[in-house]
């Protein structure tokens, strides 16, 4: 809704902006805005959510392939120099302390310990035609090499679990904010009208970091929030009837309270929002049917499950994690995170110490299911229209606080974050920003949090800048204060 | 805009989005290149305005308007609505019926259904003043106060945790939660409210030598309020600058209606808010203490401090809880010692393995192992429930001890620390300090940047203390312009369902001002004059004819003059808050338990939500029995776990101050309704109810049911729809839930 006029006319008051507002909102030819859910909030974003019916697909602002996103979230901190930045200087240095690099604050206060540098135990290779170096712990994933394209050096605004979680999945270090699911939504809708839009997969053995929060709809409606589908029993809460019923009794119940709620509309015509309630309760029946129906894989060909590890002890938890969204992608998800990893502790990718073995146990969850999933998304030609961010909270030091002798391990480096994207619009092969050469932290322009969310709402057609949300007095985006879109890698 | 020639606003936008990356970097706000390109201008509109300008100028006295339609003015509050309405060629809706008043009442006064005998009681009552008799009983039932502390809480960002990794428990904060609700029902005038809140610690005035005085428990756990943020893992002064500047943030938006929040990086873009009023308000915080973390918190977020028990009974309800939770203790000794008598030589003796730690381990094992059968299956199920409890049983006793979740100021030299210098810190950056700057008022309000005046006690031995009550008494004056408006709109809000200022935490420029600007400042007036109390606004709000219309929809005009209706021409029709959704299924079930105050509860959680979403064996103890079915006030505010069923209602534990709740519509609030487990456990309670009251008569159960459910009889089209499912007693459970389903059951007119 920001047009050059509206530079030249800024808006005095919010009153003042929602009237202009609202005359937009009548040039697209949007009419009937009703009921408690606007209350002028939602004209905030670029493209409204239509009243009533938040979820109701809208088009991207700007166009762009990706229609659905898959974030697959490593919980702890992936050691990025034991993974996708190769760093051959830091191993001439095992066991040494590290040369004077200036750092300052937190890093800096870390090296005023004793500490040794940690080389990578694993051998890296150049792979594809991109001659990208890789570890030795993804194999498979090197196979993918050219559809990825890599930023490194990410910088994140906190080093301790809880904040950079919510920072990486919410934008913000402090809770209460919505995740990126819940802004792509809002900013979107579904195509999916007999499923939730936004589907949250969380490792079989736990939940992550700050639990629910990381897929929130913080200040957004509760209608933007993730849904957690589950691994056992009914994936949705609540999904399935009261025992005891049939399928045709649980129909005529609903058209029982159907009736009734159309009579009690009827004594109040224009109620928009008690339409909207009998709209609600006609998805829900649907989602009933269609929910057990995506999560059942035994329809699948062997190939795929094994495409995907599901026939191995090591790759079926995530395996299952990564074929469960490629079936949300195809009945048209919007949004799915993936989390692998349980809070802190041995399940995590948070290798304080033994990084050589948490790195080969972790690697080996992962890598397979996560190359399968590019494969069977571009043998079904869904890459294209689908975006895939592999996200961490943050990156490791590459020294010890200690000796390095004996079986090393690797501190928190909010200053190195490396993620890669591939679909969509991402040019495969590229790389953006760069880390010096230990790893410790970014040279040359450093790339932030808020850069990557630009990144990934702008390769879902969507502005950053314009994605807005009037809460609390203020006027909120994912980015805060604007994120740098990374051209770099963008075809 | 003023006369000033610019260059294309597109350059001049990509300019400042560059110098807004450097400046602004690490800041939580953000503004857009418009209001940027405003400020590149020069032209901040508020920028040359005075305390005489609205927000900042005192509230008028107005008396109310002469209008038209004089016989619908019940109270003044209607002359001011009228006027506008008239203004607009409109007038108010006609009063709703007695039965949907008497529904809007219980909802809005006490948060739950009204029974059909109090429905009819009212409904029948041939009193002239039946209607104020009805909301003067329910401001003086205790459960006035549940109703109403939820609100207070939302804003108060109160949780029973402390968020972030681990989510550590904060056991004592629900002393806080009874003060909020004991504090309502006892109508506390809401000047004392803002003290104990804020400086519950330095009530005293000291006017010689002797012992330090300290708060009396009630005000040490009212402090609560300043420690309610979500806390992780310190890092030293940077924890300590956050810590004081979201207090600083959260009492402006509170009390205040104003984003100072937004003044800790850059002067405020829209408000006349400079930076350095947000540090000269944060110096008013600089002498506060926590206790240091207790031994064995891993997470190390800060400590209580000793509070006694104080209200009436619950010295001896604490004693009597805590007595009982030790019998758990006691239960499982004596099982382990029965037992440990039935092992002979199953089990290594002292001297095979002298450590009684590893021997007790050994003992646990062999009772839980199922192929002993020295023990039988209902024995050992009993040994294993219990055990399982313990750990919970134990959180529960930490939570019963005399203690509380505040803080105190500290004691100064020579035991403590002096006053710190507070600085500016540029760009909210807590390593980077800028010019040092006095305690003072915010200079929108009063004009000036004068330090302000800080009365110590006459020997100057405490210079620490009375920081925090010098801005209480502040807040707390009837001269500011601020504290009584913004409070009264606080109320108008959940009563009439939208602020008479629309943005309830922030009456800036941004808010757009008050639709009813006399009306606002009459209100503020009559706050002050009432001696701050709460409950008289409350009466003097839903007595007037504004609050009794009817919520169909007006007139055409209305339709189209007014489409929000912010001229109030008929009363919003609202969906209730999650809380009352659920207390209003347990209150038709007839199973609430109406027990007041005391520790969290623990609902069940669905399927296996309590296991997965913890992180420690010590949370979510699930009460299956009636300690569950409390009201939904007491409901542990877990920060990583939203009830899924309050969460699908938009209710939702607050990480930071929440003004206003949404009421949107999803489908999961039908999955919940229809296929939930809270639900379809009730809805057999629901129709033993209705059976037990009504017989065999379907008619008659349709009535009863009705009536229990809505306060009504069902119409002859229901009749018809409804008769064959209440004709069995099988189908009548299906007729609840198809009632709890049903929109009437969730919204009031």
């Amino acid at each position: 809704m920001w047009t050059d006029n509206s530079l030249h006319h800024p808006f005095q008051t919010r009153r003042d902006f929602l009237h202009r507002a609202w005359n937009g909102i009548g040039a697209l030819g949007l009419g009937g805005l009703l009921a408690d859910d606007l209350r002028g909030n939602d004209l905030l974003a670029e493209v409204p959510p239509v009243p009533g019916d938040p979820l109701r697909e809208r088009l991207q602002v700007h166009g762009r392939k990706a229609k659905h996103c898959i974030f697959l979230f490593m919980q702890g901190g992936v050691s990025q120099m034991d993974s996708f930045e190769y760093k051959p200087r830091l191993r001439e240095l095992h066991g040494q302390r590290m040369p004077d690099t200036g750092v300052s604050g937190e890093l800096q206060g870390r090296l005023t310990f004793p500490h040794e540098c940690v080389g990578s135990p694993f051998e890296f290779a150049p792979h594809g035609q991109s001659g990208r170096w890789m570890s030795s712990l993804f194999p498979h994933l090197a196979k993918k090499v050219d559809d990825l394209a890599f930023i490194h050096g990410i910088k994140t605004d906190n080093q301790n679990h809880g904040p950079s979680t919510y920072h990486v999945t919410t934008g913000s270090q402090f809770p209460g904010n919505p995740s990126v699911g819940s802004w792509i939504q809002y900013g979107l809708g579904t195509a999916n009208q007999n499923m939730p839009g936004y589907v949250v997969i969380q490792d079989p053995r736990g939940a992550p970091v700050n639990g629910a929060a990381v897929w929130a709809n913080g200040y957004l409606p509760a209608a933007y929030q993730g849904t957690l589908l589950r691994d056992k029993g009914v994936p949705i809460l609540n999904l399935s009837r009261p025992h005891s019923l049939t399928e045709a009794e649980q129909r005529r119940e609903f058209d029982k309270i159907k009736r009734l709620n159309e009579l009690h509309l009827a004594a109040r015509p224009g109620a928009s929002e008690l339409e909207a309630r009998i709209s609600a309760y006609e998805l829900a029946f649907r989602m009933q049917t269609a929910a057990p129906e995506i999560v059942d894989v035994s329809g699948e060909p062997e190939s795929i499950k094994k495409l995907y590890g599901l026939d191995n002890d090591k790759t079926a938890g995530f395996g299952r994690q990564c074929l469960l969204a490629r079936r949300l992608v195809e009945r048209g998800v919007r949004y799915t995170m993936l989390i692998n990893g349980v809070q802190i502790g041995g399940d995590s990718w948070d290798h304080h110490g033994k990084v050589k073995d948490g790195m080969i146990k972790k690697s080996a969850e992962v890598d397979l299911p996560v190359a399968g999933l590019l494969e069977d998304l571009k043998q079904r030609g869904l890459l294209e229209e689908t975006l895939v961010v592999w996200a961490s909270e943050m990156g490791r030091t590459p020294f010890v606080n200690g000796s390095a002798s004996g079986t090393p391990g690797r501190e928190h480096n909010s200053y190195a974050l490396c993620m890669w994207m591939a679909g969509g619009n991402v040019k495969g092969g590229a790389t953006a920003g760069k880390t010096d050469d230990y790893s410790l932290r970014s040279v040359g322009e450093p790339i932030h949090v808020r850069d990557i969310h630009a990144t990934i709402l702008d390769l879902m057609g969507l502005n950053d800048e314009k994605l807005n949300y009037l809460h609390a007095g203020r006027i909120r985006r994912l980015t805060d204060i604007g994120g740098h879109v990374i051209s770099e890698i963008i075809a | 805009m003023n006369q000033i020639a610019r260059p294309h606003a597109a350059s001049i936008a990509a300019e400042i989005r560059a110098l807004s990356r450097n400046f602004m970097k690490g800041c939580r706000c953000f503004f857009t290149a418009a209001a940027l390109l405003t400020l590149a201008a020069g032209s901040r509109g508020a920028g040359a305005a005075g305390p005489e300008e609205w927000p900042y100028s005192r509230p008028l006295d107005s008396p109310p308007p002469e209008v038209k339609s004089a016989d619908r003015v019940v109270n003044p509050i209607d002359a001011f609505v009228l006027q506008k309405l008239e203004a607009n060629g409109l007038t108010l809706a006609p009063e709703a019926d007695r039965r949907a008043l008497v529904r809007r009442l219980y909802f809005d006064l006490i948060g739950l259904p009204p029974t059909p005998e109090q429905v009819e009681a009212f409904v029948n009552n041939p009193a002239q003043n039946a209607y104020g008799e009805l909301v003067d009983s329910l401001l003086a039932d205790p459960r006035h106060g549940e109703r109403w502390a939820k609100f207070w809480l939302d804003l108060a960002r109160y949780a029973d945790t402390a968020g972030y990794e681990g989510d550590p428990d904060l056991p004592h904060a629900w002393r806080y939660r009874d003060y909020v609700i004991n504090s309502f029902n006892r109508d506390k005038p809401y000047n004392e409210f803002i003290r104990e809140q804020l400086a519950g610690d330095e009530f005293e005035e000291i006017m010689g030598a002797g012992e330090l005085p300290s708060a009396t428990p009630e005000q040490a756990v009212a402090l609560t309020f300043l420690r309610l943020a979500p806390f992780t893992e310190p890092r030293g002064d940077e924890s300590r600058h956050e810590m004081l500047g979201e207090m600083t943030s959260t009492v402006s938006s509170v009390f205040l209606g104003l984003t100072v929040g937004c003044a800790k990086c850059h002067d405020h873009k829209y408000d006349r808010i400079p930076t350095k009023d947000f540090y000269r308000m944060q110096a008013f915080f600089n002498t506060v203490q926590i206790a240091p973390p207790e031994r064995g918190d891993i997470f190390q977020i800060g400590g209580p401090l000793p509070a006694d028990f104080y209200r009436e009974g619950e010295k001896e309800w604490a004693e009597n809880k805590r007595k009982e939770l030790h019998g758990i203790q006691g239960q499982l000794d004596a099982l382990r010692a029965d037992f440990g008598n039935r092992a002979g030589g199953a089990l290594p003796d002292e001297k095979q393995l002298p450590d009684a730690k590893q021997r007790a381990d050994k003992l646990d094992e062999w009772i839980g192992d199922p192929a002993n059968e020295a023990i039988s299956g209902a024995e050992r199920e009993q040994f294993l429930e219990l055990k399982e409890r313990l750990p919970f049983v134990k959180q529960h006793l930490k939570r019963l001890q005399p203690m509380a979740m505040t803080l105190r100021h500290s004691l100064g030299p020579p035991y403590e620390p002096g006053v710190p210098v507070t600085r500016v810190m540029l760009r909210g950056e807590y390593d980077k300090p800028g010019e040092p700057v006095e305690a003072g008022f915010l200079s929108c309000i009063t004009g000036s940047q004068e330090p302000a005046r800080i009365r110590l006690d006459p020997f100057k031995r405490w210079p620490t203390r009375s920081r925090r009550m010098a801005l209480a008494q502040w807040i707390a004056s009837p001269e500011n312009p601020l504290t009584a408006r913004v409070m009264v709109n606080r109320l108008w809000a959940q009563h009439f369902g939208r602020g008479i200022v629309p943005t309830l935490s922030d009456f800036g420029k941004l808010s757009g001002g008050p639709s009813h600007p006399e009306l606002l400042d009459w209100l503020a007036h009559r706050f002050v004059e009432h001696n701050w109390s709460l409950k008289a606004m409350h009466r003097l709000m839903v007595n007037s004819g504004t609050y009794r219309q009817s919520s169909m929809s007006g007139s055409d005009r209305a339709a189209l003059v007014d489409p929000d209706n912010t001229l109030l021409s008929r009363s919003n029709r609202r969906r209730v808050e999650a809380e009352a959704v659920r207390d209003a299924v347990l209150a038709v079930s007839g199973r609430l338990n109406p027990e007041v105050f005391g520790l969290p509860i623990f609902p069940p959680l669905p399927e296996d939500i309590a296991q997965r979403v913890k992180y420690d064996q010590s949370k979510w103890a699930t009460d299956r029995g009636p300690d569950g079915r409390k009201r939904s006030i007491y409901i542990y505010q877990q920060r990583t776990l939203t009830m899924p069923f309050m969460q699908s209602f938009d209710g939702l534990v607050c990480e930071d101050s929440v003004p206003e709740r949404r009421l949107s519509v999803t489908p999961l609030q039908a999955l919940e309704m229809y296929n939930g487990d809270l639900v379809n456990v009730e809805v057999k309670h629901f129709a033993a109810r209705v059976i037990k009251d009504a017989g065999d008569d379907p008619e008659r159960r349709l009535e009863r049911a009705f009536a229990i459910a809505f306060g009504r009889a069902p119409t002859a089209a229901e009749i018809t729809e409804l008769r064959v499912d209440a004709a069995s007693d099988e189908k009548l459970t299906g007729l609840c839930r198809i009632l709890f389903n049903a929109s009437e059951f969730v919204y009031v007119d």
